[in-house]
């Protein structure tokens, strides 16, 4: 592994990833409760995030809120906001990209940033920068982040991994492998238990063993993504930062479970129609469309149902998916089950407006549509999404998702502030009363 | 097939009001390689669509056909009333300073109230900044945020209300300034 040792970063990569980031957020409202087992995910019955304290406790994402209360009775289960953990998540891309314009936005919590040949401009060093960001990023939103630096995407994960929370670690090259030796081949990105168990049974078990075994030797066993990630592990960085907001997509999903679980047709079709009228409205704020309509139910056996829709024509409006939807619903939805959730994947995306025209007219329809949806979506900006929605999403957009306990939604979906609406509010984090 | 690259290329610039950089052009045509990306600009450059500035970025040229063109010229000739706009501000900009910094809180009570801040008022304040003296903050106390002038006074450090009804608070141990306090609002 000499290359190790050449240069310290021959490319500077930093991950950066919020530490329990939803129920992080949530403290960060609420000062009282610093320092207790904080979860969030109420309104699902699982833990979508929890503290450090609930995570020494036991607590790990996933599990039942009835399991939880068991094993600590004094935890806080709050239900999820995801407007102000979105509202979080855009802050922390800008705070980085004050350093570099090179931040990928990889998930609510976290993303990469290429630092490479800005020491000049920033006057430091890449672990000074590094530093400064993680400073910046936690005395602006009030929650801690754990940061890695190195030269490839694979490494800094690593780096961001090792001490969390609130870690900063540097993996320099020349240090890597003594990082390597001590991190298992299932704990690197990209490999899942299945290719980690493979690895195991070859005697690969850490990830200097995988970083140092030969070339031909690995490529007869994996396959090329894990080629890939072996350059990486050896300091070659394959994976680029892919800059920019994240408006590339390759599929758009919306997915909600509901409670009570319900075999009423009507209402689980309206969750479903809900669900296309929202990946709708996100299709079509990117400018994509798709003619690849997958549908599916998760009964509450968590077995799930699906299937998959061609269109004639790539469409970004409702209308047409939830008739065809109409058509074949019969297939999936069973009157003897009862379901917890639908879901709807838009796929085999492509930008709007380069379209053929069909042979059946369905064009002239589609064009309707479109132009029907360039109203509903002004509508919607004005007074809030949902304020025009179609018919048979009724049941889903009356009935809060959750009844009960469970049902109590996040404090900043009340009017706080005259002018405000239950539609639309203030694109700022609330952080709640002050006397 | 060039013109349909031209398309996407000028439905991006109509959408986004500034050239893709080369990577998202590569990404935006299919190119797996920025060598590619490279070959096409040098050829659009010949043709009068795009040039690149000094630094390599792109600049878009004829890209909206040969009608448009005179509509970017004019611009630079802007109106009298364009010209003034330049130097004003929209209401984001002058209430706040560092947007990511900056957080809202709601009043409740009447603690602030001689400093014209009432009951229901919305406060924006700014996280992560050295608070001064007299300066109003958002302070934690007893685990609750409370709204007071920030005081130093003979190196004491203490809170203070804006209503004669209220004690001044002197931190038994480390106080935690969470924000200063930069606008307050009030919507009728």
């Amino acid at each position: 592994m000499e290359s190790f040792f050449l240069n310290r970063y021959p490319k500077a990569i930093l991950h950066i990833d919020g530490d329990s980031f939803f129920a992080s957020c949530e403290i960060a409202q609420r000062p009282n409760l610093k320092g207790l087992p904080v979860v969030t995910g109420r309104e699902r019955g699982i833990a979508s995030s929890m503290s450090y304290e609930a995570k020494a406790l036991g607590v790990t994402r996933g599990m039942s809120v009835y399991e939880i209360k068991k094993i600590c009775p004094n935890v806080v289960i709050l239900p999820s906001d995801y407007e102000t953990y979105s509202l979080y998540s855009k802050r922390m891309y800008e705070i980085v990209r004050r350093y570099t314009p090179e931040v990928e936005e990889y998930s609510i919590d976290e993303c990469f940033a290429d630092i490479t040949g800005t020491r000049r401009i920033h006057h430091a060093s890449y672990q000074k920068i590094a530093e400064k960001i993680k400073n910046e990023l936690q005395n602006e939103l009030g929650i801690t982040f754990s940061v890695g630096l190195s030269a490839t995407k694979v490494l800094a994960k690593i780096g961001s991994k090792w001490q969390k929370p609130d870690g900063l670690v540097f993996i320099p090259l020349k240090d890597a492998p003594a990082f390597l030796r001590k991190t298992n081949v299932g704990k690197i990105w990209g490999i899942g238990p299945q290719t980690s168990a493979l690895l195991n049974k070859k005697k690969i078990y850490t990830a200097y063993d995988l970083a140092t075994a030969k070339e031909e030797y690995i490529k007869t066993f994996l396959s090329k993504p894990f080629t890939e990630i072996w350059r990486e592990l050896r300091g070659e960085a394959v994976y680029s930062v892919k800059a920019g907001e994240k408006n590339i997509y390759k599929s758009i999903s919306k997915t909600r479970t509901f409670t009570p679980e319900s075999n009423d047709r009507k209402r689980v079709f309206a969750e479903l129609s809900k669900n296309i009228e929202n990946a709708c409205i996100k299709a079509r704020r990117h400018h994509l469309s798709s003619d690849r309509v997958f549908l599916f139910l998760k009964s509450n056996a968590f077995k799930y149902c699906a299937l998959e829709i061609k269109l004639s024509i790539p469409t970004n409006t409702p209308s047409g998916i939830v008739v065809e939807a109409d058509k074949v619903f019969n297939k999936i939805f069973n009157e003897n089950t009862k379901y917890r959730a639908t879901g709807v994947v838009l796929s085999n995306l492509r930008e709007s407006k380069i379209h053929q025209a069909s042979l059946f007219g369905e064009s002239v329809q589609r064009e309707n549509d479109t132009k029907i949806y360039e109203v509903v979506d002004k509508i919607s900006a004005k007074y809030g999404k949902h304020s025009l929605f179609l018919g048979s999403s009724y049941e889903a957009m009356v009935a809060p998702s959750h009844r009960g306990r469970r049902g109590e939604g996040a404090k900043r979906k009340d009017i706080i502030f005259k002018g405000e609406t239950k539609r639309k509010r203030v694109n700022f984090p609330y952080l709640g009363e002050v006397v | 097939m060039i013109e349909k690259y031209k398309e996407k290329i000028s439905s991006f610039y109509k959408r986004k009001k500034r050239m893709p950089s080369y990577r998202e052009m590569g990404t935006l045509l299919g190119f797996s390689s920025t060598n590619a990306v490279y070959k096409l600009v040098n050829k659009l450059q010949s043709e009068h669509f795009l040039k690149k500035d000094t630094s390599g970025k792109l600049i878009p040229m004829n890209i909206f056909g040969e009608i448009k063109v005179l509509g970017l010229v004019e611009a630079g000739f802007p109106s009298s009333a364009e010209e003034e706009l330049a130097d004003t501000m929209s209401l984001d900009e002058y209430l706040i300073e560092n947007k990511e910094a900056t957080f809202l809180l709601k009043v409740k009570g009447d603690s602030m109230i001689d400093a014209g801040i009432r009951d229901g008022d919305m406060v924006l304040a700014e996280r992560g900044k050295e608070p001064k003296d007299r300066q109003i903050v958002i302070a934690e106390v007893d685990g609750q945020w409370t709204m007071k002038f920030f005081r130093k006074y003979n190196g004491k450090i203490f809170l203070e209300a804006a209503n004669k009804k209220f004690k001044d608070i002197y931190p038994k141990e480390e106080l935690n300034i969470a924000a200063v306090v930069r606008a307050v609002i009030r919507k009728y």
